[in-house]
């Protein structure tokens, strides 16, 4: 009693005969709850499924153990498995548990221009702002806004390779900019001015960088940073991403999901929504939004399989999509707002207001944190 | 490659292909779409086969054995996906000698992360430091903060309540300068000590009272306090869905609702304090009789009371991601049990009256107030 915790001195004597353990003990079989289980070299492992939540038993008191189990019970306890695993995030470890519920409890970063794609290398968060073309870097633990770089004209889409920072420029003659973030800021690099038109989101599948541009897909090979440009097939590609295997490019002008060869060749097309533009991928599938039909088509990586198309939740011109080890949020650059969707099984989370006049678009993950390019109001927004 | 090299490297190989089943060890998996499955959950120790040469493919897996798999599974994935394991941070810190420790200020008792700093309640001085995690650099104290409480990093801040009458909340923007901290309410009705986030609201606890506080565009934020169903509430937590406190004049855990009245009452022991949640269940340090109450967040029930030979006075509590560490105040401990199975991991010095805990996601954090110093565990 000499902590001098405040709140503690007053009620120790009086409350010390109150340990209660009787709910706990009255829970004590011989596993556990379980008064089935009497093998100890099983009862661990039936003791960790249930304090896990995986398995409530049979009964309050029972586990059955010798019962075989069925495919159905078997997807429940397999999806409790994977639910368990994924809450022990990092989230969990800093105890934020929460979903930011309304624009008043954001952390925002106010930057000198609007904002427009972004994305984070685990450290700070790059912003494109294209309005003065350059390129923000603000520090994720703490929101500081460190530095911004010059010289990137109509600023487009962002990527982190290579242990630089790509950015393209939006221009008839496409560009690619590159910045090191180990020198004090500056004008950024061009790297290359013979991308395809106005190339905006971009990627990279190890070895080389691939943009989508105006009617046509480039790729870049680093060292000379060669540019080939593959138009056929395309009509307005505008997302990239790569799943470990494949380069997928949405065309929004065609309503599609290109999954492509090394050489930018189409090897599948699958059927998305008008407006199919910025899209992410979770590890098994991938989401694509869809602004001209306000849902969310979910597809099987590995096959191409549509899984679902989500409507609802808020969505209103769903711009881009990220994910953060658990959960999928869309920015609804027409409503001010964005979306959640649990992505282990696609249930939806809510819709919560990022501001009057927002006009969310870009939206990356720290691993922690869903940071959101504010375009209306000139901010960036931890969420 | 010398001769004799070759050639042993080639009796090597020849003892592990003799070793070769159909499918791996296995003789009796020939399905070749199921057998690069067999083999993950073999490599990845969650099975081990029905003997070391047969996986019996067709048999019915019994709840028993399934619970084996699952268990396994979770653990094999946690431990993977843990921070500490790509940092190759296997180690469990054996002594005080061990630590890494970083100076603060006057009699730190609280403390919390934000994922690149610590953020210490230095309650000695009225004032918060902040420590780089990554290399515990010592950055910068803020001043101003009376009687300060628990850390919350939340909303791209750092807010802090003050146990003064009428309660405090400041706030600390961690992209300005070092400084005075904002007071945002000075109207709590109680002194506050205990600090939580829902979302949306703030929530500060003690003097006998909850206070819910609502962010504004300006100060000062808005206060709602509660005083009906709580006799000396200490600390707070949220699980995603609901604010949990704890009560040490009721040694009760209490999980209330959006309007801060009582939904439910738990009995853990005598004087509870720092809960955590592990995303299953909320772990309560019981400081006197000692003990650890392990809480189903879903239903409220009791799961274990968890005891030890040297528990002498719990009272801070984290989670790593695999692991709940309690503080020992008595003992000048702290205490680790694994999550999944709350199976204990030993008890270990760390100096003097150790009082909060955090993880920054890598590594734990504890507070010790005697020598004014926070330690990397």
């Amino acid at each position: 009693m000499k902590r001098g915790t405040p709140g503690i001195l007053g009620s120790a004597g009086a409350a010390a005969a109150a340990l209660a353990i009787g709910a706990s003990a009255s829970l004590l079989g011989l596993c556990g709850p379980f008064t089935d289980v009497s093998d100890p070299v099983f009862c661990p492992f039936v003791l960790e499924v249930f304090y896990l939540g995986i398995t409530t038993g049979t009964t309050p008191t029972t586990y059955d153990p010798s019962s075989y189990v069925t495919r159905l019970q078997m997807a429940t306890f397999l999806s409790r498995t994977v639910d368990g695993v994924l809450k022990r995030s990092r989230r969990a470890a800093l105890r934020q548990y929460w979903t930011t519920q309304n624009p008043d409890a954001l952390g925002v970063t106010t930057l000198a221009s609007n904002p427009s794609r972004l994305e984070s290398d685990g450290l700070d968060i790059w912003i494109a702002t294209p309005s003065n073309s350059s390129v923000s870097r603000v520090r994720a633990g703490s929101g500081n806004l460190l530095s911004t770089w010059t010289g990137a004209t109509s600023p487009g889409g962002v990527l982190i390779a290579m242990g630089r920072v790509f950015v393209t420029g939006t221009l008839a003659l496409g560009r690619l900019y590159s910045i090191d973030p180990s020198t004090p800021a500056g004008a950024v690099q061009t790297l290359t001015s013979n991308l395809g038109s106005n190339p905006g989101s971009l990627t990279f599948d190890g070895g080389r960088i691939w943009t989508a541009n105006v009617a046509s897909v480039s790729i870049v090979t680093p060292g000379a940073w060669t540019v080939t440009t593959v138009t056929a097939g395309f009509t307005n590609p505008f997302g990239t991403l790569f799943d470990g295997a494949n380069v997928w490019v949405t065309d929004a002008g065609a309503a599609r999901l290109y999954k492509l060869d090394a050489a930018g060749g189409i090897l599948q097309t699958v059927t998305a929504g008008g407006g199919a533009s910025n899209p992410a991928f979770d590890g098994t599938n991938i989401w694509v939004p869809n602004a001209d039909e306000n849902d969310i088509t979910v597809l099987r990586a590995s096959t191409g399989a549509v899984l679902k198309t989500l409507t609802g939740n808020g969505l209103s011109l769903p711009d881009t999509i990220a994910f953060d080890g658990e959960r999928m949020l869309v920015t609804n650059n027409g409503a001010g707002s964005v979306s959640l969707w649990k992505a282990a099984d696609l249930t939806p989370v809510g819709s919560f207001s990022t501001g009057f006049s927002s006009s969310p678009l870009g939206v990356c993950s720290d691993g922690i944190h869903f940071w959101i390019a504010l375009n209306g109001t000139g901010k960036v927004a931890r969420f | 490659m010398p001769a004799a090299v070759a050639l042993a490297a080639a009796a090597l190989l020849g003892a592990a292909t003799g070793s070769f089943g159909v499918c791996g060890p296995f003789a009796d998996v020939n399905d070749p779409t199921f057998c690069p499955y067999v083999l993950e959950i073999l490599y990845f120790g969650i099975t081990t086969g029905t003997t070391p040469t047969t996986y019996s493919p067709s048999d019915g897996v019994s709840r028993l054995q399934m619970a084996a798999f699952l268990s396994r599974t979770v653990d094999g994935v946690a431990r993977r996906k843990a921070p500490r394991a790509s940092l190759r941070q296997t180690w469990t810190t054996q002594n005080a000698l061990a630590l890494a420790q970083t100076s603060v200020g006057r009699t730190p008792k609280f403390l919390e992360a934000d994922g690149m700093d610590v953020w210490v309640s230095n309650t000695g001085e009225s004032s918060i430091s902040r420590v780089r995690s990554a290399n515990g650099n010592y950055l910068e104290t803020w001043t101003g903060a009376d009687s300060p409480g628990r850390v919350l990093v939340a909303m791209g801040r750092v807010l802090v309540p003050g146990a003064t009458l009428p309660g405090r909340l400041y706030s600390i923007d961690p992209a300005g300068s070092a400084g005075v901290v904002t007071t945002v309410a000075s109207n709590i009705g109680q002194p506050a000590e205990g600090i939580t986030f829902d979302g949306g609201r703030v929530w500060t606890v003690g003097g006998g009272a909850v206070a819910i506080i609502t962010p504004q565009a300006a100060v000062p934020w808005t206060v709602t306090t509660i005083t009906t169903g709580f006799d000396l509430p200490v600390a707070a937590l949220y699980d995603g869905s609901n604010v949990w406190v704890t009560d040490d004049g009721l040694n009760r855990l209490l999980k209330v609702n959006s309007a801060g009245a009582v939904l439910q009452s738990v009995t853990v022991g005598t004087l509870p304090e720092q809960p955590t949640f592990d995303g299953t269940n909320i772990w309560v340090p019981n400081f006197d009789p000692p003990s650890v109450s392990v809480v189903r967040a879903s239903s409220g029930a009791v799961l274990a009371t968890l005891t030890g030979s040297g528990l002498l006075g719990p009272v801070g509590s984290a989670f790593d991601g695999t692991r709940v560490l309690v503080t020992d105040f008595t003992a000048s401990k702290v205490w680790l049990w694994k999550a999944a199975d709350l199976t204990p991991l030993g008890s270990f010095p760390v100096g003097s009256g150790p009082q909060g805990a955090c993880s920054d996601g890598v590594r734990f954090w504890i507070a010790l107030p005697d020598s004014g110093k926070i330690a990397r565990f």
